[in-house]
């Protein structure tokens, strides 16, 4: 079951990220794009500004040149009629303005051919004015004033005077025809940056509510491929339990088989035994007998029957003893193991510390005797389990490291653990003979051993251990170089909990 | 041992060679009351409860009791003899068997047997016990024959 939760973890974080560039990307063009907009807008209201007041500008002047022109016609009227000086003054004064005015007006509208022709009407019109006011002028100041007066009556400057005011009216109307275009012109820019704006905004605004959409969805399925992956670490753990109560399971059929069979094959031992020493009494007999024999009657021993007495006999019942005692031992271990498989098992805190210390001491004379030193590493956790079966299981582990040391190095054993979850795992490291990698698995099995036979026992203490650790609902493995030490790996559940061997039929 | 009728050992043990050294050593003891042998539960049964003589109709009788047999449990008979009414219920039993599961130990006393003994492996130390039970065999008062009951 835990194979269909691996692919749902798939929260694809390549695409998410592209998508999320993307999405930035996006939002910053849009921003980019405001930015040019507000810039361009602005710079077209600047223009626009200019142009406005550039039309004024041109309807000052063009007012300008009207006044100057009317201001002379006026003073040219009044000295006309006066003959006063002051007229003739305020006549040539205005009358000097009227060519620079209307050089302005030229000047402005350079760039307005339109306009440029009517400048030159009106510099026309205002030549043939002047020419017509400097001959009624220079009569005037003859003291031809009659004649001026007359020919002032004669002249068409009425007509002229009309022209240039309707030309004037004409330039200024130009000039507003060209406002209202601008206007128009400035009138769309600000649509078209209004416009621009709106895209823009709506386009952040889309944005922004996608990525929030798309990283709420990716946090959701963060937090969804948590959850799965703690439940699946919970399987995990449920998994473990399972296994390890089959484990303890096929451990408690193993266990009964093996008291059985031990069992049963006790009583033909018994027999063996008993009847070999019954022969070994009839032996006697029969030895006594041909001592007697050839003591009395030599010629009735023959050389077979003596032999058979004296040495085929005794080696038989020799060989049957040692293999029935051999047998008796082994049978004995099973028993012993199958028994301790029985028992009941009763969990307590223990402190695994003091447990090994008590180890320590009991092993103290074999440990100085080779001259080695046994380390707790601090911190140790703790187990609630059975005191028994726990102190049995570091006992054999620590004696067999002591055991199994490299005489040619000085020994040193170190225990320490760790807890992980609801297990602790606890390691029995030496720098002993090793065991060879071929041998891991084997060594555990019962009457089974590894390496030189050079020390006393029957190979049933790691499968006692492995017992014991099935037992309690734990395992045990070996890591080991030969030559270089070995690292036995305990691990058991923090707290004992009878296997659920009953819940789950086959 | 009471003069008037002879008490007879009944063993119920299922390995002949078992049934042979118990009997040879019990005789190395001194002990020569009758030994009957059975070899399954059912025959065992059969005699004591219907036998002319037996244990049921009074006669005076041990019990040897292997837990191992082919037929049924030894505590099964165990059972029956001590929930009997009668001369039968008060017969000494002696359970003898390899068995050395406490378990099984403590249920052969809740169930009234008289003596529990392992068979040892090592044939020294059985000759030597089968010896000593023969000796305790030969101070050990069986109820009246002539039973009250």
């Amino acid at each position: 079951m835990y194979t269909r939760l691996v692919p749902s973890f798939g929260v694809s974080e390549g695409r998410m990220g592209r998508f999320l560039v993307t999405c930035m990307a996006i939002g910053f063009f849009a921003l980019i794009a405001a930015g040019v907009a507000a810039a361009w807008s602005t710079a077209q209201n600047e223009h626009h500004t200019r142009e406005v007041n550039h039309t004024y500008e041109v309807e000052l002047a063009i007012d300008r040149a009207r006044i100057a022109i009317e201001q002379s016609e006026t003073a040219r009227r009044g000295y006309l009629l006066t003959s006063e000086p002051v007229y003739l003054g305020t006549y040539r004064t205005a009358m000097a303005a009227v060519p620079k005015a209307v050089g302005t007006v030229a000047t402005l509208t350079e760039d307005n051919p339109r306009q440029q022709g009517n400048v030159i009407t009106m510099r026309r019109l205002v030549g043939d004015l002047s020419a017509q006011r400097e001959r009624t002028i220079a009569a005037a100041e003859a003291g031809d004033r009659a004649g001026a007066l007359t020919q002032f009556e004669q002249e068409t400057s009425i007509r002229r005077m009309r022209a240039v005011r309707s030309l004037a009216d004409t330039m200024v109307r130009e000039e507003r025809r060209l406002l209202a275009v601008r206007d128009a012109a400035q009138q769309a820019s600000v649509q078209v940056f209004y416009v621009t704006l709106a895209v823009a905004g709506l386009l952040l605004v889309l944005v922004a509510f996608i990525t929030l959409v798309t990283v709420l969805r990716y946090t959701r399925e963060l937090a969804t491929s948590r959850d799965a992956l703690r439940d699946f670490a919970d399987t995990l753990e449920d998994l473990v339990d399972e296994r390890t109560a089959d484990l303890s399971r096929a451990n408690e059929e193993i266990q009964r088989f093996a008291y059985i069979v031990s069992h049963d094959l006790r009583s033909p031992l018994v027999n063996v035994m008993g009847f070999t020493a019954e022969l070994e009494a009839a032996t006697g007999a029969i030895t006594e007998l041909i001592d007697r024999a050839e003591e009395k009657a030599p010629e009735i021993v023959s050389e077979d029957a003596r032999l058979a007495a004296r040495e085929d006999l005794p080696e038989a019942i020799r060989f049957i003893r040692t293999s029935t005692q051999k047998m008796d031992r082994l049978i004995n271990a099973i028993l012993k193991l199958s028994r301790q498989g029985r028992r009941v098992i009763s969990a307590e805190p223990l402190d695994i510390a003091v447990l090994i210390d008590g180890i320590g001491a009991s092993l103290t004379q074999q440990i100085e005797h080779r001259g080695a030193t046994l380390t707790v590493e601090q911190p140790l956790p703790n187990l609630f389990s059975d005191r028994v079966a726990v102190e049995q299981i570091f006992s054999n582990l620590i004696e067999n490291a002591v055991k199994y040391l490299d005489p040619a190095r000085p020994g040193r054993i170190v225990v320490r653990g760790k807890r992980e979850g609801k297990r602790i795992h606890y390691e029995i490291e030496d720098n002993g003979r090793g065991i060879a990698p071929s041998d891991h698995a084997r060594v555990f099995d019962l009457f089974r051993r590894s390496g030189t036979q050079d020390q006393p026992g029957e190979g049933i203490g790691l499968a006692h251990v492995r017992a014991l650790a099935y037992r309690l609902g734990g395992v045990i493995d070996v890591s080991s170089e030969l030559g270089r030490g070995a690292t036995f790996r305990l691990t058991l559940p923090a707290t004992y909990t009878e296997a659920k061997t009953d819940t789950r039929g086959r | 041992m009471t003069d008037h009728q002879t008490v007879s050992i009944i063993m119920i043990e299922d390995d002949e060679g078992h049934a042979r050294l118990i009997e040879k050593n019990i005789r190395r003891a001194g002990i020569l009351n009758e030994i009957q042998h059975f070899t399954d539960g059912t025959s065992a049964l059969e005699y004591l409860f219907n036998a002319d003589k037996g244990p049921a109709q009074g006669g005076p009788a041990l019990v040897l009791l292997d837990l191992n047999l082919p037929d049924m449990g030894g505590t099964d008979i165990l059972a029956k003899i001590k929930g009997s009414d009668g001369p039968l219920k008060r017969t000494p039993v002696v359970v003898l068997t390899t068995t050395d599961d406490k378990v099984e130990i403590q249920r052969c006393y809740d169930l009234g047997c008289n003596v529990y003994i392992t068979k040892p492996v090592n044939y020294e130390s059985f000759a030597q016990a089968i010896r000593q039970l023969g000796l305790f065999l030969s101070v050990i008062q069986v109820p009246d024959s002539e039973g009250h009951g």
